[in-house]
């Protein structure tokens, strides 16, 4: 079963639209009839549509570190917590129960660049003034939920259920995409899918256009999307030929079924869309030092700074909304070796996203959010009897980083306690993220609304604030 | 207004008006943000009082300027006609025209502002009328505040509440024809012609087995209609209803709505082995035409049921009687019911990291509004929180039907597998769990015994005596060797995934367990007993326990209030039987008998909800749209009836016969509505006066569901089996997606392996296993919903990936090839395989010009494929898999054997057969791509 890869044809993407996306979930789907609509009226559900204010950002990259980074190991020192290291907590986080004990964080910190952000030694690349000024650390978001996968949902969709629209899908359905050749939403995993899958980045209740697309890391970037190796292309083309004489009869005798032309016109598509898809991920056409500065060269770093390269074409090529993930940072226990393994693997491929897109004039309009679902404890339980040096999950304390797009550079905003356990200082909900995150897209909440199932709904839920503290 | 009050009179209207209208809305909409919390008052506007919306705020002075609405901001910002100045800013909460222009008035009035005595006599005054021009007040157990409890209710928003009325039908017409046709009256254009036989005989057999009709089936059938068209049809759906198909079919239907899956979903996403009793209970069910009432309380109260049986049967009570639960020794009937409550399992459902608790709350939110949405048409989950925003649903009658099912214990409980059930593959299977569980076992004492031996070591180089792993634990530090001794981070990683692998398939050697996925009621069991891995029912129960039942506020655990009864919902004014007046909406508190009294009160002829919502439902699936347009909405959100006289005159008649769907599908396929062509004469008129046709002047073609699709392909190749129910079947899905690793607690989850043989793969979709994390790609595209919601009805856009699907998926390719073989088979030349294959796909023969074209188009392929080599194809008996390891950060791999391979009848390949079946195979897959095989008219 295991076909050989068709060769990829390195042809630029046509001017035409030649694309339908939305094809995420498990490979999604694209009302073709919209955008056969779109073809006659002039405006269909990705054609791009007007911010409702003065947008900060044109397009986001959200960097998603699945399984909850700790924000006293990476860049909310904690010295009162080192203090103490191994002495006993009283805290009543999380579900451990029996004796905890507070745990150091093994790295030391430093501050960089002219701003004085703070981060720990893991961070070599991010720590370069160039990078580190455009950054902005907000420590004030608190999560809901305990449990990976509706932490994982609450942060990605605004709800614990798993079955509502994603921020990707919401900026979609607001804004449509800049270049309708390609999918307005994208998605990269690594090895596994996140906990949770395909919920992550669902369309939810909004129309199948604006489902994530996931694409694909190892084999056919999009299901099925080849066609079996012993069919080639001229193969298709008579087929399609064939299929189209039958459909047309088939169609003169029902002339008033509407869906017809459309899965009609869906086989044209495709067949445009085998030659379109692989030449927009191909890495080809990028020079040696940009590729050596996203880490591609690197068994550590290849496979998130391909992705990060991937992310920075999309952009540039008019994608909305690119999600990344990267798994392995729930480190409950052995956290120095877990985290500085995990930070290693994502830190010069985010410095050379963002270097790359400064030095390309890109950061102003390009929204980068770095975040987990949740923080850390700043104490651990017992793990088989043994002082075993990890963390819990935190829902009251995280740390994420944000730069470009209208967010105040090399700052620090909001804060957590002395040990980490809480966020104190300019606190706020994940759903008052979603909304500053719209609203830097040049959204707002309360009117980026979609009716169903008896009321409007939008990404916060019942509404928020702005953290105007974030704005630059 | 037209409302006053005798010691108000000469007051001016514009108090009452502020009384009645606008404070509420100034209490509901503006204060919480603009006066209510002194500390953060936005834009520094405090509306609390007249003097405050005088003063004004940060960015205007003009908030109210008396008799000027114009120039007051207040009214500005509430009509939304200004940028930046719309208030208040939410969408949901946007005023009506009809409030806005209160507001007009009162301003216009001199915007008086009546004290609170005063206000209160205007109140007074106006709930002591039912009925006015603002609506109605509908009596309930009542709201958290007044002005709830005394809300208006728009006539037309309480259709669905209102008791089920049966309109006279004259005599000799057909009850559906004569609403359909009273509805369209004069609209200007009749209805549609009856449609060709051979589009009826294919639509009524898709619509009631969900396949397509035999070739000679068409024939016999298209005879029976020259002689006699109305006897044809009687006989056609009466076989059609006789068919075991037509459970299989109807089943799916109702697995949409209960969110039929076989795993629980979310973090570890444990198969629920016995869940597919369920299934085949309800595709028995609606074999046997079980009369819904019955079918409704089973699957809410079954277990109810078997007790109030067991006492009869055995006379036991008490401890007795708990103890036949425990052995699970249950007599057909009683096991029957009790693989009913399967219902009540069906949501979602995990407790990993998650407090017992709130996990608990979780299972029982889900429930209570799965009963709301599945039986009732009724949004509950709205009512947690706070009092319905639209409905008359008070959060108390939420709670109370929560208190229905606070006793409510999930478990995988004892019962004897039945007669009728499906005990085939069992060996086989058992056979497989037991390799896989082996093997993780075998991994795993490898990894322990690496462990133990460097803990022996690190024992004996300190001179201490050897402990083992859980003798030592309690040790301090220093005294034992630290945790993983002896395993660096590619052991510890693929320890905790063969510890993970072991659990999953120890959980699925339950599958051929005499076990259910039920429910049982008692106290909520220890923690230990009551996590999803394995939950069984207690030796012993508290029989004194009863559950406390309140209103958590907010529907926060933290936050208990007032307490309540269990009851059912008040707004459908349908008492309890047996409950006093004094509470005619509550359930007798006895733990035993609180689910089935609200099972029975659902069930109630009386009440407006159950009868309409599953008629509706059994509408829907016949035409397309239910006559109200939200199946799982009958509140005010959802969509009016088309048809109010139709839907209540066939609950009535479906009430009066006993409940039973099959008389209702030929009351409603034998009328001239459900014979109607989808092609109508006057399309231009009837385009542009009903688009969406609401007055059903026309059939409205549909596509294939994913299912039908699958089962189609499988038919029309040949290749499908007919076997009934038992345990999930295993189709090959695409195999980059079952190899793809899926990331559950701890590990990755295992691939994706088929059922051994073709036999076993290939039969009905509603058999597949149905993995919530790991939907079948084919099956999704073609919009089989997510089992985590309720899917009120199926969407069918046309999207380019379901094109890549049908042309270029393995899917695709072998039933293409399982098609081209046996047109080899049962046609001698190309022409009659042209023909057949018509036939078998389209349910026609080929015109003159297609014969000839395809005919050339096989030829040519034929000569194509000659040239073309084939690869080999061939399946992995094992994969390695890798994984960040957490507790190092580092990547490690290991293997993951899929035995089903080694032992394996594949599909015929296209490299087992030569170019001209190859060249067939593309005239199957063009005939399956096509729209008319796509559609169904």
């Amino acid at each position: 079963m295991h076909r050989p890869l068709c060769a990829r044809p390195t042809s630029t993407p046509g001017t035409r639209r030649e694309f339908l996306y939305g094809l995420g979930a498990s490979l999604g789907a694209v009302a073709m009839s919209d955008l056969l609509a779109k073809e006659n009226a002039g405006a269909g559900p990705l054609a791009p549509r007007p911010a409702m204010h003065e947008p900060k950002a044109k397009a986001c990259i959200m960097l998603f570190m699945e399984g909850g980074p700790g924000h006293m190991d990476t860049f909310d020192p904690k010295p009162k917590l080192n203090q103490l290291h191994k002495e006993e907590s009283k805290l009543t986080q999380g579900l451990a129960n029996g004796f905890k004990f507070f745990v150091g964080s093994p790295f030391q910190f430093r501050q960089v660049g002219q701003s004085g952000i703070e981060m720990c030694d893991q961070w070599k690349h991010l720590a370069d003034p160039y990078v580190a000024d455009e950054l902005c650390n907000y420590r004030g978001c608190q999560a809901e939920s305990l449990n990976h996968p509706e932490a994982l949902f609450h942060m990605n969709t605004g709800s614990r259920l798993g079955a509502d629209p994603a921020l990707g899908s919401w900026v979609t359905h607001g804004l449509g995409t800049m270049n309708e050749n390609l999918p307005g939403y994208v998605v990269m995993t690594e090895l596994a899918m996140p906990q949770g899958g395909p919920g992550n980045w669902s369309n939810g209740f909004l129309p199948a256009h604006y489902q994530g697309t996931r694409l694909r890391p190892e084999g056919t970037p999009i299901l099925d999307l080849n066609s079996p190796s012993f069919k080639d292309r001229d193969h298709l083309r008579r087929s399609l030929d064939e299929l189209a004489i039958l459909n047309r009869k088939h169609s003169a005798s029902h002339p008033d079924h509407e869906d017809l032309s459309a899965r009609m016109e869906s086989y044209e598509l495709a067949f445009r869309m085998q030659m379109t898809v692989p030449g927009a991920m191909d890495l080809k056409g990028e020079s040696d030092s940009v590729r050596e500065m996203y880490g591609l060269n690197n068994k550590e770093t290849s496979s998130f700074g391909r992705q990060c390269l991937m992310a920075r074409r999309l952009v540039e090529q008019g994608v909305r909304f690119v999600q990344i993930f990267s798994g392995g940072w729930d480190s409950h226990d052995y956290l120095e070796r877990g985290h500085s393994a995990r930070i290693q693997s994502v830190d010069k491929p985010m410095a050379a996203l963002i270097r790359d897109l400064k030095s390309r004039g890109m950061l102003d309009e390009t929204l980068v959010v770095w975040t987990g679902e949740f923080g850390r404890t700043p104490d651990n339980n017992k793990r088989g009897g043994v002082y075993s040096l990890g963390r819990g999950h935190n829902i009251d304390a995280m740390s994420m980083l944000m730069a470009g797009g209208g967010v105040k550079k090399g700052s620090v905003v909001g804060g957590t306690d002395e040990l980490g356990a809480k966020a104190v200082e300019c606190v706020h909900p994940i759903r008052d993220l979603h909304v500053t995150l719209l609203h830097l897209l040049g959204l707002n909440d309360n009117k980026l609304t979609y009716f169903h199932a008896g009321r409007y709904k939008q990404l916060s839920q019942f509404g928020g604030k702005i953290i105007s503290e974030i704005l630059g | 207004m037209g409302l006053l009050i005798p010691s108000a009179r000469g007051e001016s209207e514009g108090a009452q008006l502020f009384s009645l209208k606008v404070y509420p809305l100034l209490k509901a909409k503006c204060f919480a943000c603009h006066g209510e919390d002194p500390e953060n008052i936005e834009g520094d506007l405090n509306l609390l009082s007249r003097e405050g919306m005088l003063k004004g705020g940060e960015t205007s002075r003009e908030v109210l300027v008396e008799g000027k609405p114009e120039e007051s901001d207040l009214y500005r910002a509430i009509t939304w006609e200004e940028e930046a100045l719309e208030m208040p800013p939410k969408e949901n909460d946007r005023l009506s025209p009809g409030q806005i222009e209160d507001f007009r008035n009162w301003i216009e009035a001199g915007a008086p502002w009546p004290d609170e005595a005063r206000r209160r006599q205007y109140t007074d005054a106006e709930r002591a009328i039912a009925v006015t021009a603002d609506g109605e007040i509908l009596n309930t157990s009542g709201g958290q505040s007044d002005e709830w409890t005394y809300r208006r209710y728009l006539p037309e928003d309480l259709w669905s509440l209102r008791p089920v009325v049966r309109s006279d039908v004259p005599e000799k017409n057909h009850p559906v024809d004569f609403f359909i046709d009273a509805r369209r009256g004069n609209a200007g254009y009749d209805a549609a012609p009856e449609a060709d036989p051979h589009v009826l005989i294919r639509r009524a057999t898709y619509d009631l087995l969900g396949l397509p009709p035999e070739p000679a089936e068409v024939v016999r059938f298209l005879e029976d209609w020259e002689s006699d068209s109305g006897k044809a049809w009687m006989t056609l759906i009466d076989r059609l209803l006789d068919s075991p198909h037509y459970g299989e079919r109807w089943a799916q239907h109702w697995l949409d709505v209960a969110r039929y899956a076989d795993t629980g979903g979310y973090s570890n996403d444990y198969e629920r082995s016995n869940a597919w009793r369920y299934r085949d209970y309800v595709i028995r069910s609606f074999n046997r035409d079980k009369p819904y009432h019955q079918f409704v309380v089973e699957q809410l109260a079954g277990d109810q049921l078997a007790d109030q049986s067991v006492r009869k049967r055995l006379g036991k009570e008490g401890k007795a009687l708990h103890e036949v639960r425990f052995n699970g020794e249950y007599t057909e009937q009683e096991s029957e019911w009790l693989v009913a409550t399967g219902f009540l399992r069906m949501g979602p459902w995990d407790s990993a990291m998650v407090k017992a608790p709130e996990a608990r709350q979780i299972y029982l939110d889900d429930v209570v509004n799965s009963v709301g949405q599945t039986f009732l048409a009724t949004n509950l989950r709205c009512a947690k929180c706070h009092d319905h925003k639209f409905d008359p649903i008070p959060t108390r009658d939420y709670y109370r039907i929560y208190a229905a099912f606070a006793g409510t214990q999930m478990a995988e409980r004892k019962v004897p597998f039945l007669k009728s059930e499906n005990l085939g593959g069992f060996k086989d299977g058992q056979a497989l769990v037991r390799r896989l569980l082996s093997f993780a076992t075998e991994k795993k004492e490898l990894m322990l015994r690496k462990q133990e031996d460097a803990a022996r070591k690190w024992f004996e180089e300190r001179d201490l005596p050897y402990l083992g792993s859980q003798k030592r634990r309690r040790l301090p530090d220093e005294e034992k060797p630290p945790r993983y001794v002896g395993l660096d981070h590619v052991d510890q990683g693929r320890l905790k995934v063969r510890e993970q692998d072991e659990r999953i398939w120890t959980r699925r050697m339950e599958r051929y367990e005499p076990l259910i996925q039920g429910v049982y009621d008692g106290p909520d069991p220890p923690e230990k007993m009551n996590r999803a891995l394995k939950m069984r029912i207690a030796e012993k129960v508290d029989r004194v326990w009863l559950p406390e039942s309140v209103i958590y506020s907010g529907g926060s655990l933290e936050a208990p209030g007032e307490k309540v009864s269990p009851g059912v919902l008040s707004g459908c004014g349908v008492p309890v039987k047996g409950s006093g007046a004094e509470d005619p909406y509550r359930i007798e508190e006895d733990l035993e008998g609180r689910r089935l009294a609200l099972a029975r009160w659902i069930v109630d002829p009386r009440n407006p909800l159950t009868a309409r919502v599953i008629v509706n439902r059994v509408w829907q699936h016949h035409f397309g749209k239910g006559l109200a347009g939200n199946p799982n909405n009958f509140g005010a959100k959802g969509k009016k009836p088309t048809h109010p006289l139709l839907l209540d005159w066939l609950t009535a008649e479906f009430m009066e016969h006993g409940w039973t769907f099959k008389r209702l599908h030929r009351l409603i396929m034998n009328s001239r509505v459900y014979r109607q062509s989808d092609r109508h004469p006057d399309m231009e008129v009837l385009r542009k006066k009903d688009p969406d046709n609401h007055l059903l002047a026309r059939f409205v073609p549909r596509r294939l569901t994913a299912e039908e699709l699958r089962d189609t392909l499988l038919f029309a190749s040949g290749e499908l089996r007919s076997g009934r129910g038992g345990v999930p079947v295993m189709p090959e899905i695409n195999q980059e997606v079952a190899l793809a690793p899926r990331m559950i607690q701890f590990s990755i989850a295992p691939a994706w392996q088929p059922s051994r043989r073709p036999f076993e793969r290939n039969r009905r979709t509603i058999y597949t296993y149905r993995v919530r994390g790991l939907p079948d790609p084919f099956l999704d595209l073609f919009n089989r919903p997510s089992p985590n919601e309720s899917c009120e009805e199926r969407h069918s856009a046309a999207v380019t990936p379901q094109a890549f699907a049908l042309l270029n998926s393995d899917v695709m390719t072998d039933r293409s090839i399982a098609l081209a073989l046996r047109l080899r088979n049962e046609a001698a030349d190309l022409a009659r395989q042209v023909e057949l294959a018509f036939q078998l796909v389209l349910g026609r023969s080929p015109d003159a010009a297609e014969h000839k074209r395809l005919q050339r188009y096989v030829q040519d392929m034929r000569t194509y494929h000659g040239k073309q080599p084939i690869p080999e194809s061939s399946y992995p008996t094992s994969i390695t898999r890798s994984l960040v390891e957490e507790l190092s950060g580092k990547i490690f791999s290991y293997e993951e054997i899929l035995p089903v391979y080694e032992d394996y009848t594949p599909d015929q390949k296209p490299g087992d057969v030569p170019p001209l079946t190859r060249a067939l195979a593309d005239l199957a897959l063009l005939l399956f791509n096509s729209n008319e095989f796509l559609y169904i008219y």
